[in-house]
């Protein structure tokens, strides 16, 4: 007897237990699927979350902490908007704690504002590449916190004042680094400087200069890089103001702006105020709001898999008491005993997560086809299995230790 | 092989305690076939439960094959049970959902052989209990006395020194437990030391020798073969 050949690894039990399972399937597949659901679900909703908290981290080129925008807008008959927006931004650009202001007629990122499309052949039979529009002085790079890294900024001489319903452009332009490869994808961004580009068709402006980056107001179009600067100050009754301060200033020059404005001028009011942190908040609020809702169905999911986990191997467990016993007292020890459940969890778990697998993968093909996500990165996949065994030997292993305490004696007893 | 020297067992809960063995004496040798009867509650199976190692005991010394298993921990109980002990029940405890094959396969697993030296195991068990052809059936496919031939055979799989029987033929009708007690005799006569728990006095009547337990004590010793290959002795 002590010669015979023995395996001094651990006897793992697969075949039987998967013989066992086969006989009562229920029970195991109804577990299976929903540990392939809850994959599908979580796999799918993870990358959903990635996706929308990089959109939310993405660099929107501006200084988001330290700036803020209001609105002016004059009631008074004798309200004159050009001279109003000169001494807004004298008396802004003087003020303690602030860097720099202009009048800007749209705010970056704040879900509303101007778009055109350029073009670089004149004609209505090209293309135009799509492009957010701001309209700024010669201040605007210095507000905006934005580099020029080709060409010059917009001189003095240089800013147009628009008229409300104007239809002529300029004939200069400042674009951001992504726009000018949009345009011209085939040479360097920066021998974009100096080329002709055509708005409202026809109408060309010079490139004088490429910025680094700049986001366009509408955190969910795809081109959110295109953005192109136009020289310009708007002789409108209602007017925004970009003002970017001095580091952890920003609270209390909001306060004092508001006031001094509001005082300066009694023809008109100021509303509006906020700061661009805010304003990125609100924007991305249904970001915020799927995340959150995603994580709840996420957690609740788990929770609900992992408890049904639970069910099935107490329900189990209760079910197979006298055979327990029996496995005891043929000389499993209480590590067999807790192995022999963690392995039969980890049969059933395989088979959901590779069901949920390709659960997973269909699923985001739909997204994609209604909803035009992204493509599943491969890598979620693998995970995704990974945390579903890991959930499943984590809710296995309570009841699997309740079974490892069953004693040997329950063989010689009737139960 | 099999000594004890007052044993104690006690049973406590909050309002009672009960003594189920009190100063159990008895050594069981070599190749002996012992009948273990009794009344009900008289502590028959507690001494089955623990010369099977299958529960603990509250005083006295147990000697299992010249090792003293009193304080050993859960591990090397089981290890010791596996090894040295093969068990058969009243109701055989075979395992519903699997086949005879696995049935058989569950103790030598736990064993670690390897997969061939486990199948010719349980091959040479199945042959030796006449239910070699039926090892893809599942027990519920068996009648009673063959389900306790697979449970004999997957006793007598791993070769153990003991054989210890809980009323191996409290669940079958005469004929069929005739059949079974043959076979216990016939295991004995090759070697296997055989405890058996009976009530049946009959089949009581047909072990080697007799244990007549009483009150958690060993009452009354009947040599029933004096031509028994071991030196018994009772206390």
């Amino acid at each position: 007897m002590s010669n015979i050949q023995t395996n001094t690894s651990v006897n793992w039990e697969i075949g039987p237990i998967f013989r066992a399972m086969l006989r009562n399937k229920v029970g195991a597949i109804l577990i299976a699927l929903q540990i392939a659901i809850t994959m599908t679900i979580i796999v799918n909703s993870v990358y959903i979350i990635v996706e929308r908290s990089k959109e939310m981290q993405r660099d929107s080129g501006i200084d988001n902490k330290n700036s803020f925008s209001l609105t002016s807008v004059g009631f008074a008959e004798n309200f004159n908007a050009a001279v109003t927006v000169e001494e807004d931004l004298n008396t802004l650009r003087n003020l303690p704690g602030i860097v720099d202001a202009i009048q800007i007629n749209a705010i970056p990122n704040s879900g509303s504002g101007w778009s055109m499309g350029l073009k670089t052949q004149s004609g209505v039979e090209h293309d135009a590449v799509g492009t957010a529009v701001y309209m700024v002085d010669e201040h605007g790079i210095n507000a905006l916190d934005v580099e020029i890294i080709a060409g010059e900024n917009f001189a003095p001489t240089d800013i147009g004042l628009r008229e409300v319903g104007q239809v002529k452009w300029p004939n200069k332009t400042i674009l951001t680094k992504a726009m000018a490869e949009n345009l011209f994808p085939e040479i360097p961004y920066s021998s974009v400087v100096g080329k002709t580009v055509y708005i409202n068709d026809i109408d060309p402006m010079i490139v004088i200069g490429i910025i680094d980056k700049l986001q366009a107001p509408w955190v969910g179009w795809n081109n959110l890089e295109n953005v192109m600067l136009s020289p310009e100050r708007m002789d409108y009754k209602g007017s925004r103001y970009f003002i970017r301060t001095e580091p952890s200033q920003r609270d209390s020059v909001m306060k004092q702006v508001e006031e001094l404005l509001a005082n300066s001028n009694k023809g008109r009011l100021i509303q509006g105020m906020r700061s661009i942190e805010e304003t990125r908040e609100r924007s991305y609020r249904g970001h915020t709001a799927m995340i959150k809702i995603l994580t709840t169905v996420m957690v609740i999911l788990t929770i609900v898999t992992a408890l049904g986990i639970v069910g099935l191997a107490s329900f189990s467990v209760n079910q197979r008491k006298k055979q327990i016993g029996t496995r005891r007292a043929l000389g499993a020890s209480q590590s067999a005993i807790v192995r022999y459940f963690m392995l039969e969890n980890f049969l059933i778990s395989t088979i959901g997560v590779v069901f949920g697998a390709a659960l997973t993968i269909a699923l985001n093909i739909l997204l994609v086809n209604t909803f035009g996500l992204d493509r599943i990165d491969w890598f979620y996949i693998p995970i995704g299995m990974v945390v579903l065994w890991l959930v499943g030997q984590g809710a296995v292993f309570g009841p699997a230790k309740k079974a490892a305490n069953i004693p040997p004696a329950l063989a010689t007893r009737t139960v | 092989m099999l000594k004890m020297t007052d044993v104690k067992k006690v049973f406590r809960t909050d309002l009672v305690e009960t003594q189920a063995l009190r100063d159990f004496n008895l050594h069981v040798g070599e190749g002996d076939f012992v009948a273990v009867t009794g009344p009900s509650g008289s502590g028959k199976t507690t001494f089955l439960n623990i010369a099977g190692l299958l529960e603990t005991f509250s005083g006295g010394k147990y000697e299992l094959d010249g090792q003293d298993v009193s304080n050993l921990n859960d591990k090397k109980r089981s290890q010791l049970r596996n090894e040295k002990i093969g068990f058969i029940f009243q109701s055989f405890n075979l395992i519903p959902d699997l086949n005879l094959f696995d049935n058989v396969d569950v103790p030598l697993r736990y064993r670690g052989f390897n997969s061939a030296e486990r199948k010719k195991r349980i091959e040479n068990s199945l042959e030796m209990v006449g239910l070699a052809q039926r090892m893809k059936h599942l027990p519920s496919q068996l009648s009673g006395g063959q389900q306790q031939r697979v449970a004999i055979a997957r006793a007598l799989a791993g070769e153990p020194r003991f054989l210890l029987a809980d009323e191996p033929t409290g669940n079958l009708d005469t004929q069929m437990a005739n059949s079974v007690m043959d076979l216990l005799k016939n295991i004995n006569d090759a070697g296997t030391t055989i405890i058996m728990v009976t009530h049946d006095g009959e089949l009581a009547s047909q072990a080697r020798r007799n244990i007549y337990v009483r009150d958690g004590k060993v009452s009354e010793v009947n040599n029933a073969d004096i031509s028994s290959p071991a030196q018994l002795s009772a206390v």
